[in-house]
């Protein structure tokens, strides 16, 4: 009686020495378990700092873009209407007032010419907060630039103006997209014709800009990997979740689309 | 000699430290563990008293156990309430560790050790116990497991009472004395003892430096 009674003290004692291990294992997959949850909190945490650091940088882009195009306006084009007007107004001989009225006539049909650009200007001004109005507003102004300031043929088909859903992230990093494709066509592609299309299927916004420039060699144009170019729209674009599908040989031309879940 | 055993300075060492670091606390399970800690050292010395004196003791313990029930479940609830509402669980619980307490006062005389009770209960605080772990994994937000008061609370409880399960089931088969008045069973409960109350004191170490950071 006395050995089962032994017996029975040394199982009770071993299950609980087993029993107390089970809670120790437990807490050691919650350790191990959390840890991982910790590190992929960090990561997301990180990412999302990473997301909004580049907003801004994106945001200080446009607004650069825009100051830069205005400075080009007011030189090129306003600037250069005042200039005549002065010049105008100091060729008036009041003694001789038939001509004196003309030059007048001229002046003011100059001046309101300023007017006129300087109304422009303060739209373009206002374009830095376009996306606010959507990013079909925002594309609309992007061409109205380009029209006026490149000697380009265009062809533009946006359906996107009478959208009515808005994300205002993507629409930023979108417009930016556009403005670096369109400098690059500008500094680099010397192309003639540009068309612009853009629109909304399945909630993809569909974004293609083709131009029949000198074109170029894509994956040695990669593998330099210099200035904001090719890399950084890539970059970009893989932030927001889209696509961008690159067309370009040497001589023919480039095609540019985008395609990005939206909103 | 008999009144200083290690199960009686864990208490006093935890009930020191739940004085000075929880009770403090606006919430009302600084209180209630507190008060726990002062009950379980009271019936501990007046059982080690009534053994000396060679009284029957283990009708103490089954009043205890009333408020021990209490505490540890009003501990678990404060615990699972921070990420689900679990009245029902507890009260289902609650019920059926009564219903077990009702049936053995009224089938079995009280100064019978309520060893019903005691294995129901450490059945159902393991269960909880697990619940809490299960609800932690779930949560979406992570916690930083080395300082977090209630996990080691937890913790603490787990290893109690699921630790005692093999004594609970084998009480009273195994009265194997190993050194003068000291069983084996006794030697587990010490060892269970000093691991709850290791862990608690833990607890309140992290809780006093949560207090620090918020102030």
């Amino acid at each position: 009686m006395q050995n089962e009674t032994t017996k029975i003290a040394i199982l009770v004692a071993i299950a609980t020495l087993v029993f107390l291990l089970m809670p120790v294992f437990l807490i050691l997959y919650i350790r191990s378990y959390t840890r991982h949850k910790k590190n992929h909190f960090l990561e997301k945490q990180n990412m999302q700092q990473k997301f909004e650091s580049e907003m801004l940088q994106t945001r200080v882009e446009v607004q650069d873009q825009t100051m830069q195009s205005i400075a080009t306006e007011l030189h090129d084009n306003v600037g250069q209407l005042l200039s005549l007007t002065t010049l105008t107004l100091n060729s008036i001989n009041l003694n001789d007032g038939e001509k004196a009225k003309k030059k007048i006539d001229n002046s003011l049909a100059l001046v309101n010419k300023s007017i006129k650009e300087l109304r422009e200007l303060a739209k373009l001004l206002h374009g830095e907060q376009l996306v606010e109005n959507g990013i079909g507003h925002a594309i609309d102004q992007e061409i109205n630039w380009l029209n006026k300031a490149g000697s380009y043929e265009l062809k533009i088909n946006n359906q996107l103006i009478d959208l009515q859903i808005t994300s205002p992230n993507k629409d930023l990093i979108i417009l930016r997209l556009l403005q670096e494709i369109i400098n690059n066509i500008i500094k680099h592609a010397q192309a003639t014709d540009i068309q612009i299309d853009s629109h909304l299927a399945n909630n993809i916004l569909h974004l293609r800009v083709a131009e029949n420039g000198i074109g170029f060699n894509p994956e040695e144009i990669k593998s330099k990997k210099s200035g904001m170019g090719l890399n950084s729209i890539y970059k970009r674009i893989e932030m927001i979740n889209g696509k961008l599908i690159l067309n370009s040989t040497p001589g023919e031309g480039t095609s540019i689309s985008i395609e990005v879940p939206y909103p | 000699m008999r009144y200083l055993t290690p199960i009686f300075i864990a208490e006093v060492i935890c009930f020191i430290a739940a004085i000075a670091i929880i009770w403090k606390d606006k919430h009302a399970f600084g209180k209630v563990i507190t008060c726990y800690l002062a009950i379980a050292l009271v019936t501990e010395e007046a059982a080690a008293y009534m053994a000396i004196r060679g009284i029957h003791n283990l009708w103490l313990f089954n009043i205890y156990i009333v408020f021990e029930i209490s505490a540890i479940l009003y501990g678990l609830y404060y615990c699972i309430k921070k990420y689900t509402k679990p009245k029902s669980i507890f009260i289902i619980g609650l019920g059926i560790i009564s219903l077990t307490y009702i049936f053995f006062i009224t089938t079995k005389p009280f100064t019978d050790l309520n060893t019903i009770t005691i294995s129901v209960m450490s059945v159902i605080f393991t269960l909880y116990c697990l619940y809490y772990y299960y609800l932690l994994l779930k949560d979406e937000n992570f916690i930083e497991i080395k300082t977090h008061p209630e996990f080691w609370w937890v913790t603490g409880v787990l290893f109690y009472y699921f630790g005692s399960t093999m004594s609970n089931i084998f009480d009273g088969l195994f009265m194997v004395r190993l050194i003068g008045f000291v069983t084996l069973r006794f030697l587990i409960y010490i060892l269970l003892n000093l691991i709850l109350y290791s862990f608690w004191l833990y607890s309140f170490i992290c809780r006093m430096k949560q207090q620090k950071l918020q102030s």
